[in-house]
């Protein structure tokens, strides 16, 4: 039930741009992810890409793709060192952006979205529906080209908990139109 | 603008669809293992577990919802003449303790392993915490489960998976990361 609620949203928010697009664009976006109340994973960096799809002069859909290589984790247990390899995540979905967040000037806009994201290591293999939230910061360097400076949290649900991340990250967007 | 006020209701539909998932965590927990020897002639080991112990599995057991990571670790010698694959069996807290291997498969459930470790001292390995992750099997991580939800004690035997074996094991630790939510 909460599964085809979660797919129904990503459909609608999809839907939604597709229908009322006014400007498209395209970014790429690179930072740093950390783990929230995780004692066995690690940070690490990310990076990713992003379609900004302006709907309405303060309503922006992203589609987004995302991917994390998190570090390992080192424990001394027993008296020995040991490593426990961290996360590679993967993450596709789409973010619904509330504010102007592009054009001339600076920008702040928060946002929310919701995804499908992949954590594998060694012994561990989660594929569930995550949720992102967070604010971002946009600055308008020329006509069609922007620059963005976001924070956000991450929860990916699995069954009736969630591992959470913390992301940092900084990129650029280029609008093909209008 | 019509499926916009489709869409906005619809993400805070979804967030709403996630429950509680923002207060949660994933804590390690491990457990020192005194240092044995295991073999076929002499009484199985066995080490009782307390994860009452712990101070964090005290403050979060009402919120435990799963085992997210779990690991044995440790030196282990195999002092035989042919390899062998060290297990660990896992069993309810009880006034019984199995004493013989056949017992201990009879009567309790696996819970890792097996480990092959080839004779001899120089080929002694410290298990590696991801390869250790990868053995444990469905069964045994549900027992494990289900006794940290229930009274958080549980007994761990030590065997070979062959009819004669000499095992040592030095540092042994189980490594358990539980998965709390509100």
């Amino acid at each position: 039930m909460k599964k085809s609620v979660m797919a129904a949203a990503l459909g609608v928010l999809l839907a939604a741009g597709a229908a009322n697009a006014t400007g498209i664009g395209a970014g790429v976006y690179a930072g740093y992810s950390f783990p929230v109340l995780q004692e066995d994973a690690g940070s690490g960096s990310m990076y990713g890409f992003r379609a900004p799809i302006s709907v309405a002069p303060t309503i922006t859909i992203e589609p987004f793709y995302a991917s994390s290589a998190l570090g390992d984790v080192e424990e001394v247990l027993g008296g020995i060192s040991y490593t426990r390899e961290g996360f590679d995540q993967t993450a596709y979905g789409a973010s619904l952006l509330f504010g102007n967040t592009s054009g001339p000037g600076f920008h702040v806009y928060p946002f929310a979205g919701i995804g499908k994201y992949k954590l594998e290591r060694t012994g561990t293999d989660i594929d569930e529906v995550g949720y992102n939230f967070g604010l971002g910061f946009g600055f308008g360097v020329a006509p069609k080209i922007s620059l963005h400076v976001r924070g956000e949290v991450e929860m990916i649900k699995i069954e009736d908990s969630s591992r959470k991340f913390g992301n940092v990250t900084g990129g650029v967007s280029y609008s093909f139109m209008p | 603008m019509k499926t916009m006020r489709i869409a906005i209701p619809a993400v805070i539909l979804a967030f709403a669809a996630a429950g509680c998932i923002l207060v949660s965590g994933q804590f390690l927990l491990d457990f020192s293992l005194d240092d044995f020897t295991t073999t076929t002639e002499t009484a199985v080991t066995n080490a009782e577990i307390d994860l009452t112990t712990e101070s964090d599995y005290q403050d979060h057991k009402d919120d435990l919802k799963a085992i997210a990571d779990i690991a044995v670790l440790g030196k282990i010698t195999n002092n035989g003449s042919e390899a062998v694959g060290a297990e660990v069996w896992i069993a309810p807290n009880s006034s019984t303790v199995y004493t013989t291997a056949d017992d201990v498969k009879a009567y309790t459930t696996k819970l890792w392993g097996p480990f092959t470790v080839q004779p001899g001292a120089a080929n002694a390995v410290t298990v590696d915490w991801n390869k250790s992750s990868t053995l444990f099997s469905t069964a045994g991580k549900q027992m494990l489960l289900d006794e940290a939800k229930g009274d958080g004690m549980f007994t761990l035997y030590a065997i070979g998976d062959k009819t004669t074996y000499n095992i040592t094991v030095e540092n042994g630790v189980l490594a358990i990361v539980l998965d709390f939510a509100k």
